[in-house]
C-alpha cells in the first residue's frame, strides 16, 4: 500500500468521465422528468383553481336567479291580491251605485206616478165640478128635479 | 497484510487492484442510474425511477441546506454523482475479496525473489477503490480545483478578500485551513473505507468463529459507507458555498 499518483490521476478522469456520462445519459433525462412533472402539478393546480372559481361564479349565478325567481313570484302574488282587492272593491262600489240609482229610479217613480194621480184626480174633479154646476143650472126648475139630480149625481159617485 | 498487485508499464506504476475496483465502480454507477432512467413517466415512474427520484431530492434537500435554495440547481449532477460514486465504491470492497499467492517470482507484479523468501506473499485484487488514499486525494483535487475555480470566477472580491479576514495577520493561517480543507476530504473518507476493510480482513482470520463479527461489521460498513459518501458530498457543497456564494443578505 502506497503513495500511486497514476491512481490519482486515473480516479479524477474516471470521475469526470462518469460525471459526464451520468449528466448526459441519466440526470438530464431525470431532470426534464421531474420538470415536466413540477409543470404538469402546477397546471393541474391551477385547472382546479380556476374550475372551483367557476363552480363559485355559478353557484352564485344560480343563487341569485333563484333570487330573482322568489322575488318575481311574491310580486305576482302581491299583484294577484291588489288586483283581487281592487276588483272586489270595484264591484261593491258598482253594485252600490246600482242599487242607489234603482232606488231613485223607483223613488222618481212613485213621486211621478203621485203627482199624475193628482194631476188626474184634480182634472176629474174640475170636470165633475162644471158638470155638476151645468146640471145645477139645467135642473134649477124644481126642488124634486134637483134632488133628483142630486141623489143621482150621488148614487153616481158611490157607484163610482 | 495483504499486498496489492503493481504493474509496472514503462515508467508508470499501474495499482492494478484500485485500477479494476474504479472501472467496475464507475461502470456499475452508472447502469444503476442508466437502469433508473431507462423508462421514464411523469405520471407513472418505476421503481427505479422513483428510488432515483428520492435521491435527487435527498442530495436537493442537502445542497439546499449548504446554499441559497435558487443556487442549488448547477450543483445537482455533482452532488448526486459524488454521493453514487463514493457510496458505490464505498460497498463495493464489502461482499468479497479475491486473493492470490504466487510462489514464483513476477517481475511486472513487482513479486520479487526476496519477498517471497522473506515469507509468505498475498495479493489482492479487490477492494474499495475509496480505500486508497491515491483515489480518495483524486476526489479531493477535484472539489478543491472547483471550489477554487468557482470561487475566484463568481465571487472574485469576496473569496481573495477572505485570506485576510478578519486582520491580514490570519492569512496564514486561512492558507493551512484552505490546504486542509481538501486533505482531510480525502483522509477521513479513505481511512473509514480502509479501516473498514482492514478489520473485514482481521476478522477473517479468526475463521468461522467471527461470522457473527463479519455480519454485525459488514452491517456497520454499510452504514459507514453511506456516511462517508453523505459526509464527502455535504462538505464539498459547504465548502462551494463557502468560496463561490456570496450572500448580499448576511454580509454588509
Amino acid at each position: 500500500m502506497g503513495w500511486h499518483w497514476e491512481s490519482t490521476v486515473i480516479a479524477m478522469v474516471a470521475f469526470g468521465i462518469l460525471y459526464w456520462l451520468l449528466s448526459k445519459y441519466a440526470f438530464g433525462p431525470l431532470f426534464s422528468i421531474m420538470e415536466q412533472r413540477r409543470q404538469l402539478v402546477l397546471e393541474q393546480m391551477n385547472t382546479a383553481e380556476s374550475s372551483r372559481k367557476q363552480a363559485e361564479a355559478n353557484m352564485a349565478e344560480q343563487k341569485a336567479a333563484l333570487d330573482q325567481a322568489r322575488k318575481d313570484a311574491y310580486d305576482i302574488i302581491e299583484q294577484a291580491r291588489t288586483t283581487s282587492t281592487k276588483q272586489a272593491d270595484d264591484i261593491v262600489q258598482t253594485a252600490k251605485t246600482e242599487a242607489t240609482r234603482l232606488k231613485d229610479d223607483a223613488l222618481k217613480d212613485i213621486e211621478s206616478e203621485k203627482n199624475k194621480a193628482i194631476a188626474a184626480l184634480r182634472t176629474e174633479v174640475g170636470g165633475i165640478s162644471v158638470k155638476i154646476a151645468s146640471k145645477i143650472i139645467e135642473k134649477q126648475i124644481d126642488e124634486k128635479s134637483q134632488e133628483q139630480l142630486v141623489n143621482q149625481y150621488l148614487k153616481e159617485v158611490g157607484s163610482k | 497484510m495483504h499486498d496489492f498487485p503493481i504493474w509496472q508499464l514503462g515508467p508508470l506504476q499501474i495499482d492494478v487492484a484500485t485500477w479494476i475496483a474504479l472501472l467496475v465502480s464507475v461502470i456499475v454507477t452508472f447502469v444503476v442510474a442508466r437502469l433508473a432512467v431507462r423508462n421514464l413517466s411523469v405520471d407513472n415512474p418505476s421503481k427505479m425511477q422513483n428510488f432515483l427520484e428520492w435521491a435527487v431530492d435527498f442530495v436537493h434537500n442537502l445542497i439546499g441546506s449548504a446554499m441559497p435554495l435558487n443556487r442549488v440547481k448547477p450543483f445537482m449532477s455533482l452532488g448526486l454523482t459524488l454521493i453514487m460514486f463514493i457510496f458505490i465504491s464505498n460497498l463495493l470492497g464489502l461482499p468479497f475479496g479475491i486473493v492470490t499467492e504466487p510462489h514464483h517470482e513476477i517481475e511486472s507484479l513487482g513479486i520479487t525473489k526476496e519477498m517471497l523468501e522473506h515469507g509468505h506473499v498475498a495479493l489482492a485484487w479487490w477492494k474499495s477503490p475509496t480505500a486508497d488514499i491515491s483515489v480518495t486525494a483524486g476526489l479531493a483535487v477535484i472539489v478543491f480545483v472547483i471550489v477554487h475555480f468557482l470561487g475566484l470566477k463568481q465571487n472574485k472580491k469576496h473569496y481573495l478578500k477572505h485570506y485576510f479576514q478578519p486582520y491580514p495577520i490570519f492569512f496564514p493561517i486561512n492558507l493551512i485551513e484552505t490546504i486542509s480543507k481538501p486533505v482531510t476530504l480525502a483522509l477521513r473518507l479513505y481511512a473509514n473505507i480502509f479501516a473498514g476493510e482492514v478489520l473485514i480482513s482481521t476478522i477473517l482470520m479468526i475463521g468461522w468463529y467471527g461470522t457473527p463479527f463479519l455480519i454485525a461489521w459488514q452491517g456497520f460498513s454499510l452504514f459507514v459507507g453511506a456516511i462517508q459518501a453523505f459526509l464527502f458530498t455535504m462538505l464539498t457543497m459547504v465548502y462551494i458555498s463557502q468560496a463561490a456564494i456570496h450572500d448580499e443578505a448576511e454580509h454588509h
